[in-house]
């Protein structure tokens, strides 16, 4: 009989769940809202109905992320500083440094060929050096988060970009955007004040390659090449990068399943129920 | 109202020793007497710092001291410093200076503008001082910039500036070189504090009475070493968070034979508990250093919650303000001024003929591995207090260079051939990030996350330690 394994994975800005057996079978992105609790339900109702597979046929699940603890059903909760490097070690052997870049904070892990985490760095304290920070600035240039990447590399030259602050960075954006400075240009720059921000973060810790970028910073170009030009390494990004934690999070659960089989123990979980939550 | 009500609600720290738990009383004693020596006016009153190696030298000519950094603690541990702290702020001052100063000015100026404490000062408020001793020494600008400050509210309070310099470190030379200069630098600061003192109190010093005091205080000094040191004991019978409030004689009453008999009392309650096999957690999993940072002083419950993981801190360099005197090689001199200067020069010295032993070490890199090798440290947590840099600055560097230098951890990783083979690893580190006082610093959910991060960290690593 297939086993089914579940991570779901609150982030601050998105949530995401990832069903696996061999290999990933399904997974889900949407937006986190205030109501997490209802949100877990709902997204792990959405990756249940895309295969079509009930409830009750996941052996085991494990929530990760900032709103871990929010998932009423989880079997166990790991953060996502394990998770990452779970889900990262599955996807590159080789991987020896993880940057994620949230939509709120960012993080690095140094993890080893196991795919465990052996040391990291947060930043939780400051949106400048978080995905929040392109988000304003794409919000005061009128420019799709979507297209903040491609736009940037068509810059011959980044406008430097002095304040470090998100409020005065996007202030001085728009001040020189009135000057005439192309958007490009101004996109650029931004880049490479977060690399620059974020490579300092990162190098508290030893960065070896393969060096591996996952979150939603992972699906923008124009902050990929400033940063790997920052840290001088390559870097290298997963297919989806938005969902390696949830991926750890199911592989973790996979791996928890397969030693109490090992053992002969039985597996600790929760009723496979999906609770009617009332948050007003 | 719904402030105060979070306040009373915050839980009060479980701690791991009895000594620990008697601390807070003490100190509220110790704050009532300052307001009640004020009122009486029987004793002159100094506002001061502490480290400054001037204690015996207050105590034998009879003067209370106010410990301004104390007080604002207090504030903070009691989460009721944000009034004083938005006040300090109201006058033009920068939330980003030394919060335990903002804390303290705030404080002072309502104090004078009322002509009475703030209302609900906690424990009595702070007492006003006669005159104040502020101090040049490591980064710490506030210590000479704080009472200055104050001034602007109590011209009328005359201030003395000691300047307590320490050779700084260099690799290729021996610090002995040149302390001989040092020495009589602080001991012509130590005498013009003494004739400040004397002139403001109308004592004269009785420099029998000095000595007998500085004799009390290195016991007392030798003492605290060896009942922090019986904390190398697994399990461990006291951690850190503990820690943070046995200093509280070790800073703020040298001196004094309470300060003793508390050390005293402490070490037989250790050796006791070590006795019984009683550890501050019931299965110790994981042995911490807290390597740097003062605490947020309103979080210490933080402390509980490393404890709920099987985590402890049996050493921290934090407040750990001795040294064994017998371990210093400071020349022998019958005048107690004399040997103060010395004392203060040996401490800060202290690592210095380790580090140099060692290529690449620094004192500071060199104290972190002492601790890490005698207490059997499987990581380091710092705490990074955004608004005092004296302490902070430099933090990173030091984790930077213990990884450089130091690669303690035997593991086996896959190599390149799937096969496994040994390697070394650094230890993990967890940097923490608030303040000391202001509490709108902190996020207790973020702080949380890292440290059950942290954790993960360190059971990964231990699951592939070479045993
Ligand atoms: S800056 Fe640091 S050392 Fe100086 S008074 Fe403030 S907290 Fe104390």
């Amino acid at each position: 009989m297939t086993e089914y394994f579940a991570g779901i994975d609150i982030g601050s800005t998105m949530t995401k769940a990832v069903i696996l057996d061999d290999g990933i079978i399904a997974f889900v992105i949407g937006p986190t809202g205030p109501e997490q609790r209802r949100l877990a339900n709902k997204v792990m109702e959405d990756v249940l109905n895309q295969i079509a597979l009930p409830f009750q046929s996941i052996t085991y699940i494990v929530s990760t992320g900032y709103g871990r603890i929010n998932v009423p059903f989880a079997d166990k909760q790991v953060t996502e500083i394990t998770c990452h490097a779970k889900g990262i070690g599955s996807l590159f052997p080789e991987a020896k440094t993880i940057i994620d870049i949230g939509g709120q904070d960012s993080k690095a892990i140094s993890i080893d060929a196991n795919g465990r985490p052996t040391d990291f760095i947060m930043n939780d304290r400051c949106a400048a050096g978080s995905g929040r920070f392109i988000e304003v600035i794409a919000d005061t240039l009128g420019v799709r988060l979507e297209e903040v990447g491609d736009i940037s590399l068509q810059s011959k030259n980044p406008a430097k970009i002095s304040n470090v602050c998100t409020i005065w960075a996007q202030q001085e954006v728009a001040a020189r955007l009135a000057e005439g400075v192309p958007i490009a240009d101004l996109l650029a720059g931004i880049h490479h004040s977060l690399a620059d921000r974020i490579s300092r973060m990162v190098n508290r810790l030893r960065v070896e390659e393969e060096v591996i970028l996952t979150g939603g910073g992972g699906k923008n170009k124009g902050l990929v090449r400033a940063l790997s030009e920052q840290l001088g390494h390559e870097i290298l990004v997963p297919d989806k990068p938005l969902i390696t934690g949830a991926l750890g999070a199911a592989l973790l659960g996979k791996e928890i399943a397969e030693k109490a089989k090992k053992n002969n123990v039985p597996l600790e979980t929760k009723e496979r129920l999906l609770e009617e939550i009332e948050i007003l | 109202m719904a402030e105060e009500q979070k306040a009373k609600e915050h839980k009060k720290r479980r701690t791991a020793t009895h000594a620990a738990a008697s601390i807070g009383p003490m100190v509220k004693e110790a704050i009532g007497g300052t307001v009640r020596a004020r009122a009486e006016g029987t004793h002159k009153i100094a506002y001061t710092f502490i480290v400054c190696q001037h204690d015996e030298i207050l105590r034998a000519l009879d003067v209370v001291p106010v410990w301004t950094e104390n007080y604002a603690g207090i504030c903070g541990a009691k989460r009721d410093a944000e009034r004083f702290l938005q006040r300090a702020e109201s006058l033009g001052f920068s939330r980003s200076l030394c919060t335990y100063a903002l804390c303290g000015l705030g404080f002072d100026q309502w104090r004078e503008e009322l002509g009475e404490m703030p209302p609900d000062a906690p424990w009595g408020g702070q007492a006003r001082p006669d005159f104040m001793i502020s101090s040049g020494q490591i980064l710490c600008d506030p210590r000479s910039k704080w009472y200055q400050a104050a001034q602007q509210f109590m011209p009328d309070v005359p201030i003395y500036n000691i300047d307590l310099p320490y050779p700084l470190y260099d690799p290729k030379r021996d610090h002995r070189e040149v302390w001989g200069y040092y020495h009589k630098y602080i001991v012509e600061q130590l005498r013009g504090l003494v004739a400040f003192i004397e002139e403001q109190t109308g004592k004269k010093m009785d420099y029998d009475r000095l000595k007998e005091l500085v004799a009390l205080s290195d016991k007392t000094w030798n003492l605290i070493h060896e009942t922090y040191e019986l904390r190398r004991a697994v399990p461990c019978p006291m951690g850190t968070g503990d820690a943070m409030n046995t200093m509280v004689p070790m800073v703020f009453m040298m001196a004094t034979q309470e300060a003793y008999d508390f050390y005293a009392g402490l070490k037989k309650e250790l050796e006791e508990k070590i006795a019984n096999k009683e550890g501050v957690v019931k299965d110790e999993k994981y042995r911490l250093l807290w390597g740097g940072g003062l605490p947020s002083w309103f979080a210490l419950t933080d402390f509980n919650y490393f404890n709920s993981k099987g985590a402890v801190f049996p050493a921290e360099t934090t407040y750990r303000m001795v040294q064994p005197l017998y371990e210093m090689d400071i020349p022998e001199t019958d005048d107690p001024i004399e040997h103060l200067a010395w004392k203060w020069l040996g401490y800060w010295t202290f690592w210095y003929d380790k580090a140099r032993k060692r290529p690449g070490s620094h004192p500071d890199v060199e104290w972190l591995i002492d601790y890490i090798e005698n207490y059997k440290i499987d990581g380091v947590v710092m705490h990074e207090a955004f608004s005092c840099r004296s302490w902070h600055v430099g933090l990173i560097w030091q984790l930077h260079q213990l990884a450089k230098i130091y690669r303690p951890i035997p593991v086996l990783v896959l190599g390149e051939d799937g096969k496994k083979k040994e390697d070394r690893r650094e230890l993990p580190s967890l940097v923490l990030e608030s303040d000391i006082i202001d509490i709108t610093s902190y996020s207790e959910v973020d702080t949380r996350n890292k440290i059950d991060a942290f954790i993960e960290t360190l059971e990964a690593v231990e699951k592939s330690k070479i045993k």
